[in-house]
């Protein structure tokens, strides 16, 4: 099988563990909606600021996405990763992982934010370039998610694992996230914000080129 | 070892060289702090580190500079010590700029102390009473100054002699990207090679640098409770480094949370590699897309050509190549305590 067959197939396949298994993904969007209440009710007392607002946004965002993508390596058994390793190659594996997070991590912002604009008010001036920020967003988010639980889901332990590597490593990708998000909001002005979506999509680069080397050596056991 | 030995004593020199060569005689500070256009004062002089008495007043010459254009040169200078003098100036009746006031730098120049300047030291507001335009900014331009070549580190005003931790602090930083260079070029290797001295290297380089990485940040607390007023200010280069710190306790932890050290071992190497690909915006490129105490911060190099002068490159430079071989020498006897424990527990 070539690379598109190989990677289309993958792609597939993850849409219909998804739609098998359907209380996973339930139970995420489940989370979705309990962290927005609970964050709302939290912060009901300094409501209106926007600033809050973008900050508590990016953070329900973040811990939606970690618990979405933690799942992709450790649902799956030992004994079908050998499967796998058998048939297609790793990098293959690891990028259609990757965008099905991504479109995942999509769908899960998208509801994020109709659901905390809904409860918290929409504090968002440009939509245009809100939602290339969630879009960037996900792509990252997406990556390094892929990533380090890939590593996360060999070690015992893997949900503390997982917090304590992502989370210093996403911070690059959050503070440019919540910069630009602050400018779709107009609590910043600047004109020249191009130049933080070129350092986001240095960064998404770098990590999908490493995620595209290293997987192959993560995977084998 | 040859290079154990040099190592030893270029920090020995570092050290010695480093708090013992004394500052450039500097003003420390003047009073009074301001004045109005046309007055005459009587302006104190403090200095430090200097030796005003060591010349007769006459050639000692102070100037209130507000740019290269306009300056003016004080009429009798009055030595009191060694570290104070009086100097009167006749301000000129109008301001060299149409603002309510101005800042003047004030300049001495000492036969053997050499030139020294306060910036922004004296502020000048305008009267606008007067009409007259008595007085003139540019009667006697600064010229024929004192420059003094000799062993001694620049003054400069808020660091003082905390600029001695240059040579303490600074190299932290190099030595710490050397160790995690090395770190991270073992653990390539050891993925393309899965042997366990790869694996122990790039362990030892990992545990040195991150030491680097923690006298780093207690020397920068260090001197930015002198220089900044407070040891830990959220400055963004503070909380940067915290968090690359975090990533490499991580590296450690994720080793420890394997059964199969091999297993670990492996994945730590991925781990590396990405980790220190994370090291690189936290420490170079976020610092400087957000304002920061740092020196040289937002948009320039963290360390500025302008912030060393030759006396100092003379202790600088041997202080990076010194700690950066006692570092390897460190991680080298680190990585052979690691293979000992592994002999005695007959993995290797």
């Amino acid at each position: 099988m070539n690379f598109f067959s190989q990677f289309f197939t993958l792609l597939k396949k993850e849409f219909i563990i998804e739609f098998r298994q359907r209380y996973a993904i339930s139970g995420i969007v489940l989370y979705v909606f309990s962290m927005v209440f609970v964050v709302y009710v939290a912060s009901i007392s300094i409501k209106g600021q926007a600033q809050v607002w973008n900050i508590l946004f990016w953070l329900i965002v973040l811990f939606a996405g970690i618990n979405a993508v933690v799942k992709s390596f450790v649902q799956e058994s030992g004994a079908r990763q050998l499967y796998y390793y058998q048939l297609v190659d790793p990098s293959t594996l690891v990028l259609a992982k990757v965008t099905y997070n991504t479109l995942l991590l999509l769908v899960l912002n998208l509801l994020a934010y109709g659901t905390f604009s809904l409860v918290a008010g929409n504090p968002v001036k440009d939509l245009g370039l809100f939602a290339l920020v969630i879009l960037l967003g996900s792509i990252g988010f997406a990556i390094a998610f892929t990533f380090i639980s890939s590593i996360a889901a060999k070690a015992n332990n893997s949900a503390t694992l997982v917090a304590i590597l992502s989370f210093p490593v996403i911070l690059p990708i959050l503070l440019t996230l919540l910069r630009l998000s602050s400018i779709a909001l107009r609590v910043i002005q600047d004109t020249a914000f191009q130049k933080d979506i070129i350092n986001l999509l240095a960064i998404d680069g770098i990590l999908i080129a490493l995620t595209f080397v290293l997987f192959p050596y993560i995977w084998r056991d | 070892m040859w290079w154990k030995t040099t190592s030893v004593l270029i920090l020995i020199y570092v050290i010695i060289a480093g708090i013992g060569v004394p500052l450039k005689p500097g003003i420390d500070r003047v009073a009074p702090l301001s004045s109005k256009a046309g007055q005459s004062i009587e302006l104190q002089v403090f200095g430090y580190n200097s030796t005003f008495s060591e010349t007769a007043s006459e050639k000692i010459r102070v100037w209130l500079e507000f740019d290269s254009l306009h300056a003016i040169q004080s009429g009798k200078v009055d030595v009191k010590n060694d570290t104070t003098l009086l100097a009167s100036f006749q301000i000129p009746a109008r301001l060299p700029q149409n603002k309510q006031s101005v800042l003047l730098n004030v300049i001495v120049d000492h036969p053997t102390n050499g030139v020294s300047l306060l910036p922004a030291a004296l502020e000048v507001l305008a009267d606008t009473a007067v009409n007259t335009d008595a007085g003139n900014w540019n009667e006697h331009p600064i010229s024929q100054l004192h420059v003094i070549k000799d062993f001694s580190y620049p003054y400069r005003n808020v660091i003082y002699e905390t600029i001695r931790n240059t040579y303490f602090h600074v190299p932290m930083w190099f030595a710490l990207m050397f160790m995690f260079i090395a770190s991270v070029y073992y653990s390539i290797q050891y993925l393309r090679n899965p042997v366990a001295e790869n694996d122990r290297r790039a362990v030892a380089f990992t545990e040195t640098g991150l030491l680097f990485g923690f006298l780093g940040l207690v020397t920068g607390m260090l001197w930015a409770h002198y220089a900044w007023g407070k040891a830990w200010s959220n400055d963004i280069k503070q909380l940067m480094t915290a968090v690359a710190l975090l990533v490499y306790l991580a590296y450690f932890i994720l080793r420890a949370s394997f059964d199969e050290p091999e297993k670990g071992a492996r994945l730590a190497a991925v781990y590396n590699i990405f980790a220190f690909s994370s090291l690189v915006p936290l420490l170079y490129i976020i610092p400087r897309m957000f304002a920061s105490l740092h020196p040289g911060a937002t948009g320039n190099p963290a360390f500025g050509s302008e912030d060393l002068d030759n006396t100092m490159r003379l202790v600088f430079y041997p202080s990076i190549i010194g700690f950066t071989m006692l570092g390897v020498w460190m991680a080298q006897i680190r990585y052979r305590s690691l293979r000992l424990r592994d002999r005695l527990a007959d993995i290797d």
